[in-house]
């Protein structure tokens, strides 16, 4: 944050907002957190449950991503990370999926 | 958020210049290697996912034997608060509240990311006790390397974490350690990230 | 081994040598073992004798082990690769020469140079050597030398990690090394397949030695690729815009994601088979609900992007080499960018045609053989490229012009037989056999091997002030041309007749003519290695005649030829200035580009450290513990890693200064030399009258 018309930092005014910004994430991950936990203890079918807890899953990552390690579309560096992680998770997933893609047909014709 | 935000977790801002250029290359440079710490958790996940089936499990016990849900909740909540109490070391630095205080906040994430080795360890023992050793079958194996390298990591965070203690009492708050605690909160951050996916499919998805 | 564990020496005792296999059942194959113990031997008394007798010791630990400069890092990385490749090709010629002999008959199968299981060791050895010993020292090397200095950045982003990774990769080589002299190596082929190299079919210190060298060399090629992702992406010179960098440092920067991405796979797939091998767990048992194809799924989720790792670097050279060498600007650029990033992203999607065969259902098959065929298409985009790069231009056959040629003529088969391969149906006929031998050196020796080579034919000078003798390098090009076409050219015919890969022994005679000719071609890669280490001696007793101190002897068009040959350690006296993609051909273009700079600065390098060295100590003894099962120490060198570490970390580290007066002096005088050397032109580039400075009105790049 910086003070109007100055472009010179005030302390006090970022400290506040960052401050909330992390409470934000906190309470959202807390939220999110709970919410998989009654996910797997209410009484839904199966399938209901696993979509329920991967997607709070993935809303808790994104959270944590952007509220704890600051990344951001905003420029600068933390876009730079952005894309970093960006880059990763996609390569990621085609390794983490292909295998899941390979293992799982080849243990299909095992059966 | 501002636009002086440089480096996650770190937020040096413009008045501290030499550590704030200098953390740009480091700390980018730590991320990177955490994304290829990324890539093998993930290729563990994508394992474990594979060994967990009846073939997989070899007769041996099961999730539903093993998994103590209490216990991996408090294990979750351990690692949240740690990961938030990272939030006091990082405003510290940056807003230079002084050494006590940054000492502080290391000792509440060492305290709490202690607390969470003890309860995972404990389980650990628990497990094993019933028979669900990692030699007993390919899904024990898979789940005991993705959970103990994750426990392992969170180990050397409170070894960093002591270690900075020490680097802020001996040599003070300089740049090099400005960078230093910025990567180790990168890193802080990370570990309850992986976290987050163990939690979820580890955990939750086998019993659901 | 025979005999306990006992707990100092583990599992060590006078048995593991090969000594005492050749003075119980001496033979042929007891004695080739036992000879190359002692060359090993013999070669490491006759090393510390030269370094005692000519009192190197001091220099060698001031000057290199403890120096973090990268330029000296790469040379170093390369000496490490040359070592290695003596020791492969020669172990490539034992081979070839073992299969000459190797027709048996039906009642007496056995027969050749070699016991199968030597010949096992020997085919393990060699694929582990060349890809991670020779290959990945070789550009990693290549890298460290040009690409900083291409880049206009003083050194690596992180100097001291870079001479940590050079450690733990010269451990690793280490313990592939003394595998020779104590104890045996894994007989698994470079894959290390499980369940064979489970427990229970493997139970020797074998497999062990491949695991601890990969698992400690790897953790160093990781670390390596993360320095220089940040080397490029945060230290590039002022206005080196990413489309203006050379084009090595765009196939630079690719590896280094290859790398980051890659080699955690492999570490991966290396820890769940040391876990099950030493902890009894079931990741890929048989028994236990253990799953032996999940290895060959991770190991080649890292092996596909190492193809191209090993392939890209020399890709970058070529692009170099093209331009330079035929007077003429590089074509298509942005083509090449786009193909090499291309290459490296889809070759993490094609891993799956190394294990066609594993059974898996034909959709999945097809979806990988897709994935294969199209990566196929950037590749040859770049060939196009460099043929138009050469077209017109007004070519000078120098020995990397040589390798160049050689590469198009032969890459190109190599890459259509992989095209066959891609095809899943085919793969079922032709997988396992010597077929695919031939196709993965017909893309690895005239790729890998032929780039390096002629990249380091290209940049020598840079390093040490002096040409390599121009005659000597084209021979040496022409023979591993004709090494390489003797050599594997056969193994595709004998794949399509059926022949094995990895066979010990066969009983078909009609094999035995293009046995023979493949034998003939191992004596000709012999001969270009021996022509190999000619080069290199013949140049250096001529250095002063070859002597290029003006630092420019091609002509050349980027940053690196800019400075004097050999290159000072701070490499640039200023920071330069970057304004266009070619920056040293574009002032040479404006006239005067040996103007110096207004002002010199005090300069700010990384200290020497022992950092380095102590850790590949410790990785060394570690692997080496584990492999012999000597706890004590095992404990004792993963508590020192970190130790060191955290030791370091503890202490204020000053760079070293290096005074502006020192700077300026020097580059003073090298600006006034330059003045007046007479400049070379195109005709005299291979004589004497070459002296590294060229004549910039010739300069058409």
């Amino acid at each position: 944050m910086t003070k109007p018309n100055t472009g010179e930092l005030d302390p006090q005014d970022s400290a506040a907002s960052e401050i909330k910004s992390y409470a934000v994430g906190f309470v959202a991950s807390l939220l999110l957190t709970v919410g998989a936990f009654a996910a797997l203890l209410a009484d839904l079918p199966t399938t209901w449950k696993v979509v329920l807890i991967c997607v709070a899953a993935v809303l808790q990552i994104v959270t944590h991503l952007r509220n704890f390690l600051h990344l951001s579309f905003a420029g600068g560096e933390s876009e730079e990370d952005m894309l970093l992680v960006l880059f990763s998770v996609s390569l990621l997933a085609i390794m983490a999926g292909g295998t899941w893609y390979i293992m799982s047909d080849l243990a299909g014709r095992m059966h | 958020m501002s636009e002086n935000t440089l480096y996650p977790g770190l937020n040096l801002g413009e008045t501290h210049g030499e550590a704030h250029e200098q953390a740009e290359s480091i700390v980018f440079g730590f991320w990177v290697f955490l994304m290829s710490d990324l890539i093998i958790f993930g290729i563990l996940f994508a394992s474990y996912a594979s060994y967990l089936d009846p073939i997989g499990m070899a007769g041996g016990p099961g999730p539903k034997d093993l998994f103590d849900i209490k216990s991996v909740a408090l294990q979750t909540g351990f690692l949240l608060f740690g990961g938030i109490a990272y939030a006091g070391v990082s405003l510290a630095l940056k807003y230079e509240q002084g050494r006590a205080k940054l000492i502080a906040w290391l000792l509440v994430c060492a305290v709490l990311g202690a607390g969470f080795v003890v309860f995972e360890v404990k389980d650990f023992v628990t497990q094993a006790g019933k028979g669900g050793i990692p030699q007993a079958s390919g899904w024990l194996s898979s789940y005991w390397t993705l959970v103990g390298l994750h426990g392992f990591h969170v180990c050397c965070g409170i070894l960093w974490i002591l270690t900075m203690i020490v680097q802020i009492a001996t040599r003070g708050v300089d740049d090099t350690v400005k960078v230093r605690l910025s990567m180790l909160g990168v890193f802080w951050h990370f570990l309850d990230l992986i976290w987050v996916g163990i939690f979820s499919l580890v955990f939750l998805v086998p019993l659901a | 081994m025979s005999g306990g564990t006992s707990p100092i020496f583990g599992n060590l005792n006078w048995n593991v040598t090969p000594y005492t296999d050749a003075f119980q059942h001496p033979d042929s194959s007891t004695i080739i073992g036992a000879g190359a113990a002692s060359v090993l031997v013999l070669g490491a008394i006759a090393g510390l004798a030269l370094l005692t007798y000519m009192r190197w010791w001091g220099p060698l630990y001031r000057n290199w082990l403890t120096s973090p400069d990268a330029k000296k890092i790469g040379i170093m990385y390369i000496a490490l690769a040359l070592v290695m490749l003596t020791r492969g090709i020669i172990e490539g010629f034992v081979m070839r020469a073992h299969q000459a002999t190797a027709l048996g008959t039906l009642s007496a199968q056995e027969s050749g140079l070699v016991a199968p299981d030597h010949f096992a060791e020997l085919f393990s050895t060699h694929g582990t050597i060349m890809i991670f010993f020779v290959a990945m020292p070789l550009l990693i090397g290549l890298i460290n030398f040009v690409m900083t200095q291409q880049l206009g950045a003083r050194d690596m982003a992180f100097p001291v990690l870079n001479q940590v990774s050079l450690g733990l990769t010269a451990a690793g080589a280490a313990l592939v090394m003394i595998s020779l002299l104590v104890g045996q190596f894994g007989t698994g082929g470079w894959t290390m397949y499980p369940p064979y190299t489970g427990k229970i079919f493997s139970p020797g210190e074998g497999v062990d030695y491949w695991l601890w060298a990969i698992l400690i060399s790897g953790m160093g090629s990781t670390l390596t690729g993360m320095n220089f992702a940040v080397t490029i992406f945060k230290h590039r010179a002022p206005g080196m815009h990413l489309m203006r960098m050379p084009l090595f440092c765009w196939t630079s920067l690719c590896v280094a994601i290859m790398l980051i991405y890659a080699m955690p796979a492999l570490t991966v797939s290396s820890a769940m088979l040391a876990l099950d091998r030493y902890a009894d767990f079931h990741f890929f048992t048989n028994a236990s609900g253990g799953n032996m194809m999940n290895y060959a799924n991770i190991f080649w989720m890292f092996g596909h992007p190492e193809v191209y790792i090993l392939i890209l670097p020399a890709f970058g050279v070529f692009s170099e080499i093209s331009s330079t060498f035929s007077g003429k600007r590089l074509y298509g650029y942005t083509s090449l960018v786009i193909a090499s990033m291309s290459i490296a992203v889809i070759s993490f999607t094609v891993w799956l045609h190394h294990f066609f065969t594993m059974g898996q259902s034909a959709g999945v098959n097809i979806a990988f053989g897709i994935a294969t065929m199209i990566i196929g298409i950037p590749t040859g985009v770049k060939i196009y490229d460099w043929m138009a790069t050469m077209w017109r231009g007004r070519v000078r056959i120098t020995a990397p012009i040589v390798y160049l040629t050689g590469f198009f003529l032969l890459f190109v088969i190599g890459g259509l037989s992989g095209i066959i391969l891609a095809n899943p149906s085919i793969d079922y006929q032709v997988h396992n056999s010597t077929f695919l031998v031939a196709h993965f050196h017909n893309v690895i020796i005239p790729g890998v091997l032929y780039g390096m080579l002629a990249g380091i034919h290209y940049w020598f000078p840079k390093a040490f002030g002096f040409r390599l003798s121009e005659t000597w390098g084209r021979r040496t090009a022409l023979l591993f041309v004709g090494g390489f076409v003797f050599t594997f050219m056969p193994l595709y015919v004998l794949g399509l007749m059926g022949m094995p890969r990895r066979s010990p022994t066969f009983q078909n005679p009609d094999f035995m003519p293009w046995m023979y000719l493949a034998a003939f071609g191992g004596v000709l890669m012999m001969c270009a290695l021996a022509s190999l280490v000619w080069t290199f001696w013949a140049s250096y007793r001529n250095r002063v005649a070859l002597a290029v101190p003006g630092g420019d002897p091609w002509n050349g068009s980027t940053l690196e030829w800019s400075t004097p040959a050999p290159v000072p350690e701070w490499t640039f006296p200023c920071i330069p200035q970057v304004s266009a993609r070619h920056d040293w051909g574009e002032r040479k273009r404006a006239g005067d580009p040996w103007k110096g700079p207004a002002a010199y600065t005090d300069i700010e390098m990384p200290a020497n450290t022992v950092h380095g060295l102590l850790i590949a100590i410790a990785a060394f003894a570690l692997g080496f513990a584990m492999v012999w099962h000597i706890w004590w120490l095992a404990i004792i060198s993963i508590l020192a890693i970190p130790g060191i570490v955290v030791i370091r970390g503890l202490r204020v580290i000053e760079p070293r200064i290096i005074p502006a007066a020192e700077v300026a002096e020097a580059d003073r005088r090298f600006r006034r030399l330059v003045e007046n050397l007479p400049p070379a032109t195109r005709a005299d580039e291979e004589t004497e009258r070459n002296r590294g400075v060229p004549d910039i009105t010739e300069f058409a790049g």
